[in-house]
């Protein structure tokens, strides 16, 4: 079999409908990076669950064929806290917009990663909301004019790296939708990584953010060297600071801490959705009312 | 017949509410029944709480008028609620805290007991905690109880703090039990004579019930934000947790509470959520979630005052409409509002069942009153319930189900309106749960068609409740009486009451499931009844509002009370008399 066949074969194990979003969008290369990451750790998608927000990001749900959730905007990353706590043997991806998981759902960021719950946050960067035609995300930079911002937006951005790290994410990374093959190997590292995981994937939103396309990107972001140290959280912060003129991408920070469902006696044995529900005594929590 | 009422006032901190909890003990270990109500602002330190608990050998069902022992632990105690106490009733104070001659009314048949507590304290060499023993000690002997029952209530409490915290409470009990001894010369108030055969009684609290509801009921994920009321319902299952193989999850805010609770329940496990009026709003986006994408819920809605952050820890039953109108779009939800800890209990594991079965958000209507008073139930009211108590899960399959099925749709248009759950880690489970609209295998759709279909599927699990599970309200006291009282949830116990303190003058119509409704039904069954009198715990009678919208019955007669407390018995049948 030559790579070719090999590749369309096992991506279609994912495959759901063709996507509808504009051509040239920055979310088909973390599509594909997606299914084929997923088919190289041999994920099957009836043992997987990928929580979707809502946005073009969130779209992807119709386009990428597993166990999914399709949940609010903004609250991908609670919903997939909960089936993580529920079933802590599933694998559990969210997909999401800048605008769902900095913007609307910001709060739920800071505490999925001080309770290092063991999913893989994967971030549309598209300094955008494509879906509702083109208001600045959250991400955008100060000064952006778009159709929220006619003169020009008056906030500086927010730091997604930064604001993972300080918050006690374990596993933080950042890629480039146009690198199929970094991004690829990024995904497959944060969903092998045991603990709260995210992944900020710079997306070319063609359509409603020019100013941020593919050419803007491959002028500024650079890989982080072979010989950089991803334990060293001072210099993760370091690099999550460049932000503009070159920008990092790469595994930033990586390090191991035991995950939120390690601390819970209840799942030592089995899963939550595995233990028999059907004949708890009661007797024996009724002694302290008598 | 023994019927009577102590309040015990004092500041927050004393461990007021503590005393009241071994007082409703005491009461319930001798063979009486106890009902409990507190009254504390939304302060921690320096506030003034009261906590009352009627006595009584019969059945009691809320809170009266008048108390017969007043223990005043400082001067609002005897301010605000010197005039309470009935004639012939006691009054306990510390003249160092209090102004006896203010105090006293010569005019009035009331027993003044000095009882100097804070010399106690201080000749002993107590520390505050022990205050709550010295008055468990005062009351005792006021009430003729048994002082071994609070003996082994205080060994049991401290059971894990070793033998010589134990005797330290005993005997800062005693040196109370001696001074009232010495001070109140004529003998006792009532003698709580311990009795010979004694049916074992839980003296529970709403909060505590629905606990223990939850895990009969088989609840795996509990996830909530604290609020007052329901805040005691996170305690509870968070001490329960590991020993009841549920996880407790304090989340960032209601938001979250609620969307991981979908998330935790769409991957199959059974969970619970509870918070008050505010908590409920931030969560009311995800009850829609629930509703579209069919994912079973069950959410304690816990009232208290209104609007915005309103009266913390006070009471009200003003979220009716708002709870049941939860929700963009339309979906069918089921709303539940027990009236007392037994059905508090019956009503929390049905709601599980139901939620399962109807795979939509389950919602169980409390209030302050109801959470966080102890009454007393029958053991074996509770115990004989769970022993027939089946988990039902509706059409959850199990792998091998799924396994036959050869192309799984998990939004299949079906008679009943259900469709079949399968869990995500089934082998051939693959679907998706869609906050979208979408069509039968879960994909996203804005197809006319299908759009309806799903709508019309959605629907349909309405009816199927009204047929499988719609109960009428029941129905309490004489037969044809010239008078119905009309009310739902908690206001079931101050009526009870003064239908029993009435002779039974009127009855009682009780809702507690309030949606949805069979119109028809209701029609019918409303009918046949003459005069009504609509009691609600608020302002606008928003039951009534309901009843009227679905019957086109009226209720001009109105008794509303919204003052942040509870409706009285005495207020009840005031308000009959009139009507009569
Ligand atoms: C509570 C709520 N508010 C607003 C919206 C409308 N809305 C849908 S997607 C979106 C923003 C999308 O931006 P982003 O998350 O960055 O995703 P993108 O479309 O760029 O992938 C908004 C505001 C919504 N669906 N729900
Ligand atoms: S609007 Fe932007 S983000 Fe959305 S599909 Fe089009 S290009 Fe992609």
């Amino acid at each position: 079999m030559n790579g070719q066949t090999a590749t369309a074969k096992i991506n279609s194990a994912f495959l759901g409908y063709f996507p509808t979003w504009c051509p040239g969008c920055g979310n088909f290369g973390i599509w594909s990076s997606l299914k084929t990451a997923f088919n190289k750790l041999q994920l099957e998608p009836d043992k997987m669950a990928v929580i979707f927000g809502i946005g073009c990001s969130g779209n992807m749900n119709d386009f990428l064929w597993a166990n999914s959730f399709h949940a609010l905007h903004g609250r991908a990353i609670p919903t997939a806290v909960g089936v993580k706590i529920a079933n802590h043997k599933l694998p559990v991806i969210v997909i999401a917009g800048d605008g769902d998981t900095y913007g609307e759902g910001g709060n739920h960021l800071l505490h999925a990663a001080r309770g290092n719950h063991d999913i893989t946050v994967i971030v549309h960067d598209n300094r955008v909301y494509g879906l509702t035609t083109g208001q600045v995300a959250p991400t955008a930079s100060k000064g952006a004019k778009s159709k929220s911002t006619p003169q020009g937006l008056i906030e500086v951005p927010v730091n997604p790296l930064a604001l993972a790290l300080t918050q006690g994410a374990t596993f933080v990374a950042q890629g480039f939708s146009q690198d199929l093959v970094h991004l690829t190997d990024l995904i497959m590292s944060g969903i092998n990584h045991r603990g709260f995981s995210l992944i900020n994937v710079f997306q070319p939103c063609v359509t409603f953010n020019p100013a941020n396309g593919y050419a803007f990107y491959r002028e500024r972001v650079y890989k982080l060297a072979g010989d950089y140290d991803r334990s060293n959280l001072r210099l993760a912060l370091d690099k999550s600071l460049e932000l503009e003129d070159k920008i990092p991408i790469g595994i930033v920070y990586k390090t191991e801490r035991p995950v939120y469902t390690d601390f819970l006696n209840q799942l030592k044995e089995k899963a939550l959705v595995e233990e028999d529900i059907t004949n708890r005594d009661l007797n024996k929590f009724i002694a302290e009312f008598i | 017949m023994i019927d009577f009422t102590v309040k015990i006032g004092g500041e927050a901190g004393f461990g007021i509410m503590t005393t009241g909890l071994f007082l409703g003990k005491i009461a319930t270990r001798s063979g009486y029944h106890a009902f409990e109500y507190s009254e504390y602002p939304s302060l921690i330190r320096g506030g003034h709480n009261v906590i009352e608990v009627r006595i009584s050998d019969e059945e009691v069902h809320s809170q009266g008028q008048g108390v017969d022992l007043l223990l005043c632990l400082n001067k609002e105690t005897a301010d605000l609620h010197g005039h309470e106490v009935r004639e012939g009733g006691v009054i306990v104070f510390d003249n160092e805290k209090t102004d006896e001659s203010k105090l006293m009314k010569p005019d009035r048949n009331i027993h003044y007991v000095h009882i100097p507590f804070s010399r106690i304290l201080r000749e002993n060499s107590l520390p505050m905690v022990m205050l709550n023993n010295i008055a468990l000690g005062v009351l005792m002997h006021l009430i003729g109880a048994d002082m071994e029952i609070l003996n082994t209530l205080i060994a049991e409490t401290f059971a894990r703090k070793g033998e010589e915290i134990i005797t330290k409470n005993r005997e800062a009990a005693t040196l109370g039990m001696n001074e009232a001894k010495k001070n109140f010369k004529i003998d006792i108030l009532h003698k709580l004579e311990k009795k010979s055969v004694i049916s074992p009684k839980l003296y529970i609290t709403g909060n505590e019930v629905i606990g223990l509801g939850a895990i009969r009921a088989g609840c795996q994920f509990y996830c909530a934000y604290p609020m007052t009321p329901s805040s005691a319902i996170l305690h509870y299952l968070a001490s329960k947790a590991e020993k009841a193989g549920i996880v407790v999850k304090h989340a960032e805010d209601e938001i979250s509470v609620i969307n991981m609770a979908l998330g935790a329940s769409w991957a199959g496990a059974r969970s619970m959520v509870a918070t008050s009026g505010g908590g409920f709003a931030l969560m009311v986006e995800a009850v829609s979630l629930s509703g579209m994408t069919e994912t079973p819920i069950v959410i304690v809605m816990g009232q208290r005052p209104g609007p915005a952050t309103g009266m913390p820890t006070w009471t009200e039953q003003g979220d009716l409409h708002f709870v049941i109108r939860s929700g963009h779009g339309e979906f069918p939800k089921i709303v539940l509002a027990p009236g007392d800890v037994g059905e508090a209990y019956k009503l929390t594991v049905e709601a599980f069942n139901l939620a399962d079965r109807y795979q939509t958000p389950v919602l169980i209507m409390a209030d302050k009153y109801l959470q966080e008073g102890h009454q007393s139930v029958e053991k074996f009211e509770i115990q004989s319930r769970f022993d027939r108590d089946r988990i039902d899960r509706g059409k959850l399959l199990s792998q091998e189900e799924l396994l036959k099925i050869t192309s799984y749709k998990r939004y299949l248009i079906t008679d009943d309106g259900i469709s079949s759950r399968a869990l995500p880690g089934m082998k051939q489970s693959l679907h998706q749960a869609n906050s979208y609209e979408h069509g039968e295998d879960g994909h996203t759709t804005e197809d006319a068609g299908e759009r309806v279909k799903q709508v019309d599927k959605r629907n349909r699990k309405e009816a199927t409740y009204l047929s499988n599970d719609f109960r009428l309200p029941e129905v309490f006291g004489a037969k044809e009486p010239p008078l119905t009282v009309v009310s739902w949830g908690s206001m079931k116990g101050p009526i009870l009451q003064a239908m029993k303190e009435s002779g039974g003058s009127f009855n009682y119509v009780h809702f507690s499931r309030l949606w949805p409704l069979d119109f028809g039904k209701l029609k019918e069954f409303l009918g046949r009844f003459g005069k009504f009198l609509l009691i609600e715990n608020n302002s606008t009678g928003q039951l009534g509002q309901l009843l009227t919208m679905a019957t086109g019955i009226e209720f001009p007669q109105k008794l509303l009370k919204y003052s942040g407390r509870p409706v009285y018995p005495h207020e009840i049948m005031v308000k009959i008399k009139e009507l009569l």
